[in-house]
């Protein structure tokens, strides 16, 4: 057993090896700009987004925007809302997303750094907040993105309190930001806990994770780390009121849960039907 | 990408003027409106600027424009300094005694290459309905 755990030691040792130390430098606004027609169609024509309450994000102050993650390992709430934020505040607004340290360190994704994506880490992420640059989290991550498609307006952050204490210890708000549609972009069918346990990826890959979906064009598609193509569900995300941390951090988190859950709920009202919207 | 709307009013050139001359009044005017603020002090004149954002497919689209050109009662001229490259104009001119034409343009060029062109290509029905609502709506303020 001592083989395997220092196998398993090794191979942690080395992803963590490789995830880049958050450069925020590497972020373009020139080409970000040059991206943002492309991704305008997509949101646009594809996923026929509407995105509501950007002036309700503070203009000249850092921030945190905390939001429920949906979609597998391609979610289009991120880039929809990248897309909005870029177009609402301008490129020249240092904006950063945290995200998973696979994704970070996966070879085809690394121009996502010059859209200012970096690990998701505290360290990261207060360097960017110290910055003054406003910085989007999802804290729910590989838990929330993979949760059953029945489960798609249930916003669960899995009790991670980590962006609280970010928070208070940066002094800036949170801003909720709920969305719905990303969840039925596929049919997800369950987190697959039991067999990340089972391939002990949970220590190695820091993967509480190994999804079972149905999603285009793999039919049956387990783990989902080669992405899938995703169905063209109308994506509606919604900004909250801003959120200052003043009391303790599980009543803030309670509190951020809450408004997430009410604005998910309101956007699913309007939802007519699965997928179209 | 150029769009244009043009309306003939019923009412003269200074009429017209004392709304399309107070940018003010833009937020009753422009439908799709997601951002309007003013970001320079006093009246409207040239290097006056504006954030700008409209509603174009699914996300505000727009930037900081700026007020290039203020010949009263005759032209008012604008271009983006942030966001989407983008020249507007409103333009007026007599159209007989008491009316006035007015007509309303937009050239405007995303970056991106190819993308850029067929977004610009694509957004321009929507763009062009906003410019004809537009003018709809400085009718009834000036006609009512």
């Amino acid at each position: 057993m001592t083989g395997v755990a220092d196998i398993l030691d090794w191979t942690r040792q080395q992803v963590i090896a490789r995830v880049p130390k958050a450069d925020l430098d590497q972020r373009d606004p020139d080409y970000i700009r040059d991206q943002l027609p492309g991704l305008w169609m997509l949101a646009s024509l594809y996923f026929r987004a509407d995105v509501r309450g950007l002036d309700r994000i503070p203009a000249h102050r850092p921030v945190l925007l905390v939001g429920n993650h949906s979609g597998g390992n391609v979610p289009p709430d991120t880039f929809v809302f990248t897309l909005a934020f870029c177009s609402y505040f301008g490129v020249e607004r240092p904006f950063y997303q945290l995200v998973h340290n696979l994704v970070a360190v996966y070879p085809m994704l690394g121009w996502l750094r010059k859209f200012g994506t970096v690990a998701a880490s505290p360290e990261n992420a207060r360097l960017a907040l110290e910055s003054g640059a406003a910085v989007l989290v999802y804290p729910g991550g590989d838990y929330e993105v993979y949760r059953p498609s029945w489960q798609r307006h249930v916003v669960d952050l899995g009790g991670r309190t980590g962006f609280v204490r970010l928070a208070r210890e940066t002094a800036v708000p949170i801003v909720p930001v709920a969305s719905v549609g990303g969840q039925e972009t596929a049919l997800f069918l369950g987190r697959g806990r039991w067999l990340a346990r089972l391939l002990m990826l949970d220590k190695v890959l820091r993967l509480k994770s190994v999804p079972i979906s149905v999603a285009l064009p793999w039919g049956v598609n387990i783990t989902d780390w080669l992405g899938h193509i995703p169905l063209p569900a109308k994506i509606v995300i919604e900004v909250q009121e801003p959120i200052e941390v003043t009391h303790d951090d599980q009543a803030v988190y309670d509190e951020v849960v809450a408004s997430l859950q009410a604005g998910v709920n309101r956007l699913a009202a309007e939802r007519r039907f699965p997928v179209i919207g | 990408m150029r769009v244009e709307r043009r309306i003939t009013l019923n009412t003269d050139r200074d009429t017209v003027w004392k709304v399309l001359g107070d940018p003010d009044c833009y937020p009753s005017l422009l439908p799709h409106l997601e951002r309007w603020e003013t970001t320079t002090e006093g009246p409207a004149r040239v290097g006056s600027r504006y954030t700008v954002l409209w509603k174009i497919g699914s996300i505000p689209v727009g930037g900081i424009a700026e007020v290039v050109e203020f010949d009263e009662a005759r032209d008012l001229a604008w271009i983006n300094i942030t966001g989407v490259t983008q020249r507007g104009r409103f333009r007026l001119r007599d159209a007989g005694p008491g009316r006035t034409t007015v007509t309303f343009r937009l050239a405007y060029h995303s970056d991106g290459g190819l993308l850029g062109l067929i977004a610009d290509r694509i957004a321009a029905r929507q763009v062009g309905r906003s410019l004809s609502e537009s003018l709809k709506n400085l009718q009834h303020l000036v006609e009512s």
